[in-house]
């Protein structure tokens, strides 16, 4: 029988600062005795992360393990778990079981047209899907439109620095400061992802064949909203979902969706998949 | 051993819900489970009974007695404990005299622990310094029923809630605090019996409700006058009874004659045909139950509040009969029994007055030594003295004043000055840890002994566990202690003795017998020779004043009202997850989920003119204190009114709440004043009230 | 599989304390019924009702570590309980358990226990409080899949001389009564008209159940969406959020988990009963909740008993039919109460 409930050992390697609250973490698997399929974690699944002493809470891969059993994670300080992380130093032990959950459509690789929208720490779950998009293609057109509260709530800057060679890259702030930074290289608008969707859409000499959300569920389902109303079909929106999360497994009942539980058929659903839960929801 | 479910009383509120504690073979709580034949709850438990096993297995138990050194405590054992309380005690005794001592008993313990407490108190100290924490919930009650019908505890039983055609909801939130109780008037309601309730709060019952009359906060009198005014004025009073058992009608007409429904649209935010109606469907009612709580009680004019619900009570003739009454909703599980016992400073157990040289007599001889003849020193008498060197010793149990007294800092500076401060707790609450000592107590599930509901039913708790560690039951250390103190006044072999000895002495209790408890679920009294097996009802054919009073109240405004400084009306309400400080409820990891710790409810216009979103963190401040919190917003509350949970030690809404005191009571203005809200910067956690008053 | 008669239920019951650690329904000092390890040999009558409390805890328990960390490595704490035996359980608990069963396949720790259970079910020939299993398909009489062995009391039997059915449910039953003697002879198998007149009687019970139609009506608008969302707000202010009907109910399933320091200093993860009714059940660290209406959560609830969805997945409702909510919601908002309303109002 399975034991997906026991973590297994990971120590805290390295962890960097990006922006307020936020830090990249870099783990090492020190054991792979009760999850085996660490190497098959594919974009968009996530892994649970065990403070021991404080609790779990869910958490996707920036960077999937590699061959030295390295992975990362973008971690913000939200609550008790978050906070005791915060307070280790590196060399220290925690756990984590995974891969879990659905990831990202695999037929991504495939399209040509792909426009990603985030919101707030919603950037973490595509960070590693926009690095194997990047790096396995070329002729494709992917825009990202990333919207944040205001500046310093902003995450992820360096990394989006680097994809700017590649892809285009729309900011926007609820809030924008007398000194926010025009131009370094995104297009930075004062509003919200809804605001852009247009521009961007039309900056695409067809209809992008794939749309990809995360971040707050209003702001999804206004863009979802507005891609369908645009023609573009309910099959080819995808969405990453959050949900308070137990188990992982489908036991603990925390993560339901309707009949559904993010933790297994999620946390990335197409939007028709999702319109049928939330029916009987 | 095997396992057992053991039948008890659930230890949270003044319902008193029949409640199984199941004991696997090691003799451990495995679950708690409702009991299916229990005459007030049917095999119904609310979120507090069901998560009972999470506050009585918790880690933070204390499990040994524990002695302050410095800012340390380390734990002693129970000799070395109480030979320094009785050293202490002695010599406090010797130097500065009996009233320089006071105890402060637990309206959470058992009445054996109440009945010793007030025994040691009386017959070992000397003196009447005992008081428990009603002062701060239902003194008012006490103090206005006691004068309008001579008896200060609920007239009439929660089955009669089945029996009845309408109820009335007055400044109580029974589905949060009494939550099976509440849950007995939406049955009723649903089952046809017509529902009224007066709150400035839209509580669940109100979006129930047949009528609901959103009214001011204190605008209570202002609201019943106007009612008696109509009911007066339509002759829809019930005059035969008026007749026959009140006194004072006439005045009482002539003291409304001119408070019309009109006349207090302003003060009660009312329209007037509101207030008809409700006086109209109330008096008209074939039965008509009246049920209210602290949003009464809480009030510089908490008593006249009491004596108005009476009135109105009174001239419907909806009192003394099945089906009516007016009745308190008292909160904690034994608040009647404390008081019961005497676990005040003015009356010995039964309300026998102490200051009556008969009764001084019956129990002087009773219990074979002199009694001091004045009247002893209230809780916050206590604090007064012991600000002023007064009082140099306290023992306090099961209480958290620190947290819930109406005048936290205030209380923690005169609990500091104290020489000796003893506490007998279960866990380290933020009064413990002032302590010198502290004495670890046997929790509900480790005792016998009985409680005594709001419906005045005595009910049997039974022990289910052995006391974890070396926590002991009140009246056992107690005994203990006075017999370190030279005095064999405490004297009992089992927690039935300690009963049948309060029984002797107390009229009401007179006839029950622990037998007699097991087998009826309980006896409500008063159960003497004439009521062998207890009563129902209270009043039905006389009053044990005679007749009835009907006394003129006037309106008070409230002591604080809003202005450009403070613009918002700050009012407290309770959760029904959580009771008290907190100190039990917040074991539970499912509870504790419930909301963050600390919490003010506002109003969506409110807190958008404030630009204050859901959960942001806030900051309150009134005249005399500061906090920071989250805003919940909802229209549960109007505009211009703010509400705050008292149950959270990081939070405490009494930093902000007034002072001002009912003149016959004390009781302060709980439930109303005048605070700012400020939004905290974005990202800004809430700091607790220790961080804050530690400028950390 | 084999059907026997049976005289004297003590000779079974004793039987089986040979191999298994014997639990029963029992009443206490106040009269309620409830599961209790029987360890003397004065074997208890059966009772012919429910326990308060279904025996899900027997199995899923109300609050168990799952495993220890002693600051290096992780590992599970897997529960070994000696083999023991539920004697004497309804109908509707049995299929609750069956449907754990599913639920639970691949949970470690609830497997540890069920597998060393042997389930003796016990046919009701009258209905209870509250109980509608026909209208579930739930009993009154035991589903030969969900117990090891099935009792069945014979009726039209002399007082003084009760007779019991045996049936064989399972190879784990077969096995157990295997060797089996009574006075030295083996145990004395039943014609099969004995079946028949089983049948005769649990139908004859079934016509006894009051009528339960709003059940139906309810089911029908629950799945066609026929149930509003206004609907569900107006009925969830009567939730007070309890927990008792997930408590109660045998197939409720939701846990939380903490993570605890043990006496020892290791550090484990605790699993509990939770209740998807309380407000904070879907509430992320974000402070966002998805359910944070009260309605949405006891629409949840209820669908996660009577939806389409979940009898696919399950070959069933998730209700079964024991009416333990209906007695213990404070709120008025049990089944029985509930689906009338839905019948009725929405
Ligand atoms: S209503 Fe009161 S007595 Fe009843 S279970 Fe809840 S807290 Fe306990
Ligand atoms: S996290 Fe437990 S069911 Fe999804």
């Amino acid at each position: 029988m399975m034991l997906n409930h026991i973590p297994d050992s990971i120590e805290i390697i390295d962890y960097k600062d990006d922006g307020k609250d936020t830090r990249h973490y870099r783990f090492r698997l020190l054991s792979k005795t009760h999850h085996s399929h660490w190497h098959e974690t594919q974009a968009g699944q996530f892994f649970m992360l065990n403070v021991p002493e404080v609790g779990e809470a869910p958490f996707t891969f920036t960077e999937p393990p590699n061959e030295q059993n390295e992975f990362s994670a973008l971690i913000r300080k939200m609550a008790s778990v978050t906070s005791a992380l915060f307070d280790l130093s590196k060399g220290q032990i925690v756990g984590a079981r995974g891969p879990f959950g659905q990831g990202w459509p695999h037929t991504i690789l495939k399209d040509e047209y792909i426009l990603i929208v985030a919101g707030g720490c919603g950037l973490a779950p595509l960070v590693h899907l926009i690095n194997t998009l990047i790096a396995t293609t070329e002729n494709k057109k992917i825009v990202l439109i990333y919207g944040a509260r205001d500046e310093q709530s902003q995450m992820l800057i360096a990394q989006q620095k680097r994809w700017l060679k590649t892809i285009t890259i729309y900011h926007t702030l609820d809030q924008v400061s007398e000194d926010s930074n025009f131009n370094d290289g995104f297009n930075l608008l004062k509003g919200t992802p809804l605001d852009v969707l247009p521009q961007a859409l039309s900056s695409f000499n067809s209809l992008p064949s794939k749309v990809l959300l995360c971040g707050p569920e209003v702001m999804m389902n206004s863009i979802a909203q507005t891609s369908i109303g645009r023609g573009i079909p309910e099959t080819s929106i995808y969405l990453s979902l959050e949900r308070r999360m137990h188990c992982a497994v489908g036991l603990c009942g925390h993560c339901y969706l309707g009949d559904q539980y993010v933790c297994k058929q999620g946390p990335t659903f197409s939007w028709q998949q999702l319109q049928s839960f939330r029916s009987t929801a | 051993m095997v396992d057992d479910l053991i039948s008890t009383i659930c230890p949270y509120c003044g319902v008193g819900c029949g409640i199984n504690l199941k004991v696997n073979e090691l003799g451990q709580l495995k679950s708690v489970e409702p009991q299916s034949n229990h005459p007030i709850s049917q095999g119904k438990l609310c979120d507090k009974g069901w998560s009972t096993a999470y506050a009585v297995t918790n880690k933070n138990r204390l499990t040994q007695p524990l002695k302050r050194i410095k800012n340390e405590f380390f734990p002693i054992s129970w000799d070395e404990a109480l030979s320094t309380i009785a050293v202490e005690l002695n010599q406090i005794l010797d130097d500065s005299g009996p009233k320089s001592i006071g105890i402060i008993s637990s309206a959470r313990a058992t009445n054996e622990d109440n009945y010793a407490a007030q025994k040691f108190t009386r017959t070992v100290l000397k003196s009447n310094n005992i008081d428990h924490c009603a002062r701060i919930c239902h003194s008012p009650t006490v103090a206005g029923l006691k004068q309008s019908l001579g008896s200060g505890a609920m007239t009439n039983s929660a089955s009669e809630i089945f029996d009845t055609d309408l109820i009335m909801v007055f400044g109580a939130d029974p589905t949060e605090n009494h939550s099976i109780l509440g849950g007995h008037i939406m049955q009723a309601h649903l089952k046809g019996c017509e529902l009224v309730v007066v709150d400035p709060r839209k509580t669940r019952l109100a979006k129930l409700a047949n009528i609901h009359l959103q009214l001011n906060l204190g605008s209570n009198i202002a609201l019943v006058n106007a009612m008696l005014h109509v009911i007066i004025k339509e002759k829809w009073y019930d005059e035969n009874f008026i007749n026959e058992r009140c006194n004072g009608f006439k005045y009482l007409a002539q003291h409304v004659a001119q408070l019309t429904p009109v006349s207090v649209e302003a003060i009660t935010g009312l329209k007037a045909v509101d207030i008809y109606q409700a006086a109209k469907h109330y008096s008209q009612a074939k039965r008509a139950m009246i049920f209210y709580g602290m949003g009464i009680t809480q009030y510089m004019s908490g008593t006249n509040n009491v004596i108005s619900l009476a009135n109105l009570a009174l001239i419907c003739g909806h009192i003394g009969k099945n089906g009516t009454g007016v009745n308190p909703l008292r909160g904690q599980n034994n608040v009647q029994g404390a008081c019961d016992m005497g676990c005040l400073p003015n009356v010995y157990p039964g309300y026998q007055s102490v200051i009556d040289t008969n009764i001084q007599t019956k129990f002087s001889n009773a219990w074979q030594c002199d009694l001091d003849p004045l009247e002893g020193l209230t809780s916050m008498g206590m604090t007064k003295a012991a600000l002023a060197g007064d009082l140099h010793a306290l023992i306090l149990f099961g209480e958290d004043p620190v947290v819930t007294d109406p005048d936290q800092n205030h209380v923690k500076a005169s609990l500091k000055k104290l020489d000796l401060f003893v506490v007998a707790e279960l866990s380290m609450t933020e009064t413990a840890k002032l302590a010198d000592i502290i004495l670890p107590a046997a929790s509900f599930a480790e005792k016998d002994g009985t409680f005594t509901n709001c419906e005045r039913r005595v009910q049997l708790v039974n022990q289910a566990l052995e006391p974890l560690g070396v926590a002991m039951g009140d009246w056992q250390w107690l005994q203990a202690l006075a017999k370190k103190m030279g005095s064999d006044q405490l004297n009992w072999k089992t927690s039935e003795d300690v009963f049948n000895e309060m029984t002797s002495l107390n009229p009401s209790y007179e006839a029950m017998t622990y037998q007699k408890l097991a087998k009826n679920h309980g006896l409500q009294w008063p159960c003497n020779n004439e009521n062998p097996t207890g009563t129902r009802l209270l009043h039905a054919n006389t009053f044990p004043i005679g007749k009835a009073r009907l006394i003129s109240v006037n309106h008070t405004d409230i002591d604080e009202p809003t202005d450009d400084e403070y613009p918002l009306s700050l009012t407290t309400n309770r959760l029904h997850f959580h009771y008290g400080c907190g100190s039990m409820t917040r074991n539970s990891p499912l509870l504790e989920r419930e909301t963050p710790p600390g919490i003010l409810f506002i109003n969506p216009e409110n807190a958008n003119t404030l630009n204050i979103a859901h959960l942001d963190a806030i900051g309150v401040k009134s005249r005399r204190g500061y906090i920071e919190t989250r805003a919940i917003i909802t229209g549960d509350v109007p505009i211009g009114l703010v509400s705050m949970p008292y149950h959270f030690k990081e939070a405490p809404s009494n930093q902000l709440t007034n002072t001002a005191q009912d003149p016959v009571t004390k009781m302060p203005e709980l439930k109303a004043c005048a605070v700012s809200v400020i939004p905290l910067p974005k990202g800004v956690e809430p700091k607790s009230i220790q961080q804050l008053l530690e400028g950390d | 599989m084999n059907i026997y008669l049976l005289d004297d239920i003590k000779k079974l019951q004793l039987h089986l304390t040979y191999q298994y650690q014997l639990h029963q329904i029992v009443k206490n000092n106040q009269g309620q019924s409830h599961w209790q390890q029987i360890s003397t040999d004065q074997f208890p009558t059966l009772l012919h009702e429910k326990a308060q409390t279904s025996i899900k805890d027997f199995f899923f328990a109300q609050q168990e570590n799952i495993l220890v960390f002693n600051g290096e490595y992780f590992q599970e704490t897997l529960p070994s309980p000696n083999p023991f035996v539920l004697f004497g359980v309804q109908s509707c608990d049995l299929v609750a358990v069956n449907y754990q069963d599913k639920f639970f396949k691949n949970d470690p720790y609830y497997q540890a226990r069920r597998k060393h259970c042997l389930l003796v079910g016990l046919d009701c020939i009258s209905p209870c409080e509250h109980g509608f299993c026909p209208t579930v398909n739930a009993g009154p009489g035991v589903r030969s899949h969900t117990a090891d062995l099935i009792l069945h009391p014979l009726v039209n039997q002399p007082l003084e001389k009760p007779q019991w059915l045996l049936i064989e449910g399972s190879e784990k039953g077969a096995m157990a009564i295997k060797h089996m003697t009574i006075k030295g002879q083996p145990l004395e198998t039943a014609h099969w008209h004995y079946l028949t007149q089983r049948d005769l009687t649990l139908k004859a019970c079934k016509q006894k159940f009051s009528d339960d139609s709003h059940i139906n009506i309810a089911i029908e608008k629950i799945n066609n969406n026929n149930v509003s969302a206004v609907f569900w707000q107006k009925v969830a202010i009567q939730c007070i959020g309890c927990s008792g009907c997930t408590s109660l109910c045998p197939t409720c399933s939701c846990y939380g988990t903490r993570s605890i320091k043990l006496p020892n200093d290791n550090i484990s993860q605790e699993r509990f009963w939770d209740s998807c009714l309380y407000e904070g059940f879907q509430k992320e660290a974000s402070f966002h909740n998805p359910t944070a209406e009260a309605g949405k959560r006891v629409e949840r609830f209820w669908r996660h008993k009577f939806s389409d969805g979940i009898a696919t997945e399950f070959d069933r409702y998730g209700c079964v039919g024991c009416g333990r909510c209906e007695q213990t919601c404070p709120g008025v908002i049990g089944v029985h109460s509930i689906m009338k309303r839905i019948a009725n109002d929405a």
